[in-house]
């Protein structure tokens, strides 16, 4: 009889449990590689949105730049709360390396933690995106690998540098897009900004068009500097000696984000730390 | 969170070792009810012991959206199963249509048979491996990377997981034995992500998944 009752109490429990785990989809996992994206999707185009209608007709703005934040939840959590502690930052860039190992779960999680930022943001594709079915992931969460948006007058060129991920299967860098991105440039913008994931002469860079892409981008009007991450370390380099900077956001473990001020006439940096 | 968890493992730790004594004490008294393992008389004869011992649906569980498999088992209790799986994902939760085979060794120590007809597994344990098709998962970086450049594997992927079944004897003799179970798993990738962050909770990298055992061979009786 005491058998019988710890088995009937032991079946509730059961009962319960499953009832909890069934109730829990987020615990439903096709596979790690799975292209089934939970939540929120299609950011860099809302969060550009934002960002062009708040900052428009502005000459003075200030942006915080991560980078390399992969499987460094913690850290990255951190970077989060410093930024949303800092009141003038108008909108943040990621220079990529969202995740490690290219699983969605990742992109999923990494998503959640940026998303707790007041101030809108956008991201760009790393390597360690690429793997797998990374790219097809980040384009759903996430958006274009090449793109570009305007602040106040600063036009903003994000682009996929990752050439090493691809075998000459697709444009890296896309020229196409440079070309059409100086064609159409907006009127009223004056000055650019070029931000990337991996830097000229760097192991995924295509090094043989490194100084194609130095005239490429110089075609654009006013190019002020350079943003590149991958390498982890803060670094300001003029690659090809010409006056334009490339500057190297850390990786999260170095608990350092950077943090720009664009004003009419210049800009200012500072590496903040965490 | 973690406490939760905790709570709960500890929990079912102390269900089971309770339930456990339970049976073994009535074991003596009534032996053809509170049978510790029914299946010690399941025999097969020769070559049948290399035909497959059931078939299985798997919902989920990084092994596909559906997955379906053969199953062997064996041991005195038949405690230990081997299975092999063929999953899919369809377009619909894939950027291509993909297969994933994924071979799974499953521990089961104990079967209580709480009913004549019906018996509780309370734990099953156990690893698989699997593989994904496609171009874009490689088991060894490609030569174009400088060497150990990222470590891993995208296309292999090695998994752990804690599960409980519950199994009905049905008296036809069509079949032998249906089973409904559940797992809680994670693979090897998110494992690392886990030791090297406190942020992240067991609940964001514990993945359920659960389906259908079906013994298919009745196996010879003993009389």
């Amino acid at each position: 009889m005491q058998a019988q009752n710890t088995i009937d109490m032991k079946l509730n429990y059961f009962t319960l449990i499953l009832c909890a785990f069934l109730s829990s989809c987020d615990m439903i996992e096709y596979h790690p590689y799975d292209t089934d994206i939970k939540g929120d999707k299609n950011i860099n185009e809302r969060n550009i949105k934002l960002i062009e209608d708040k900052m428009a007709n502005k000459t003075e703005f200030t942006f915080a730049v991560l980078s390399d934040t992969q499987r460094w939840y913690d850290e990255t959590n951190d970077a989060v709360d410093a930024i949303n502690k800092i009141d003038d930052v108008d909108f943040v860039i990621h220079c990529g390396d969202i995740s490690d190992f290219g699983a969605k779960l990742e992109f999923e999680q990494q998503r959640d933690i940026l998303n707790r930022l007041k101030v809108p943001y956008v991201c760009l594709l790393g390597n360690h995106d690429c793997l797998a079915t990374g790219q097809a992931v980040f384009s759903r969460i996430f958006g274009e690998e090449n793109f570009s948006f305007t602040v106040g007058n600063v036009r903003f060129i994000c682009l996929n540098t990752n050439a090493l991920e691809y075998d000459y299967s697709h444009m890296v860098p896309d020229f196409g897009f440079i070309e059409d991105e100086i064609t159409f440039y907006p009127e009223d913008c004056k000055k650019t900004v070029i931000a990337m994931h991996s830097p000229p002469y760097s192991d995924q860079f295509n090094n043989n068009v490194a100084k194609l892409f130095d005239y490429s981008i110089h075609q654009f009007k006013n190019l002020l500097f350079c943003l590149n991450g991958h390498l982890h370390t803060f670094k300001a380099v003029d690659f090809f000696s010409n006056g334009t900077i490339y500057y190297q956001c850390p990786c999260a473990d170095k608990r350092q984000f950077l943090l720009f001020t664009i004003n009419e006439e210049n800009y200012e940096y500072e590496v903040v730390e965490y | 969170m973690n406490m939760k968890w905790l709570n709960i493992k500890v929990l079912l730790l102390v269900c089971f070792a309770a339930l456990s004594s339970v049976v073994y004490a009535e074991d003596t008294d009534s032996i053809e009810v509170w049978r510790w393992d029914k299946r010690t008389d399941w025999h097969y004869d020769g070559w049948e012991r290399i035909k497959p011992k059931n078939i299985k649906m798997q919902y989920a569980g990084g092994m596909g959206f559906m997955s379906f498999g053969v199953g062997w088992e064996y041991g005195k209790t038949g405690q230990w199963n081997t299975d092999n799986f063929i999953g899919f994902l369809p377009t619909a939760y894939s950027d291509k249509f993909r297969l994933i085979f994924t071979l799974k060794q499953t521990y089961t120590p104990w079967h209580l048979h709480v009913k004549p007809q019906f018996s509780i597994e309370p734990l099953l344990c156990g690893l698989y491996v699997n593989t994904i098709s496609g171009e874009e998962f490689w088991e060894k970086e490609p030569g174009k990377y400088p060497n150990s450049y990222y470590n891993f594997s995208t296309k292999l992927r090695f998994n752990v997981f804690l599960g409980q079944s519950f199994t009905y004897y049905p008296k036809s003799n069509r079949y032998r034995a249906v089973s409904f179970f559940y797992e809680l798993g994670t693979n090897e990738l998110y494992i690392v992500s886990k030791a090297t962050n406190k942020s992240l909770k067991w609940g964001d990298i514990l993945r359920l998944s659960f389906g259908l055992k079906l013994q298919i061979f009745y196996p010879h009786n003993k009389d």
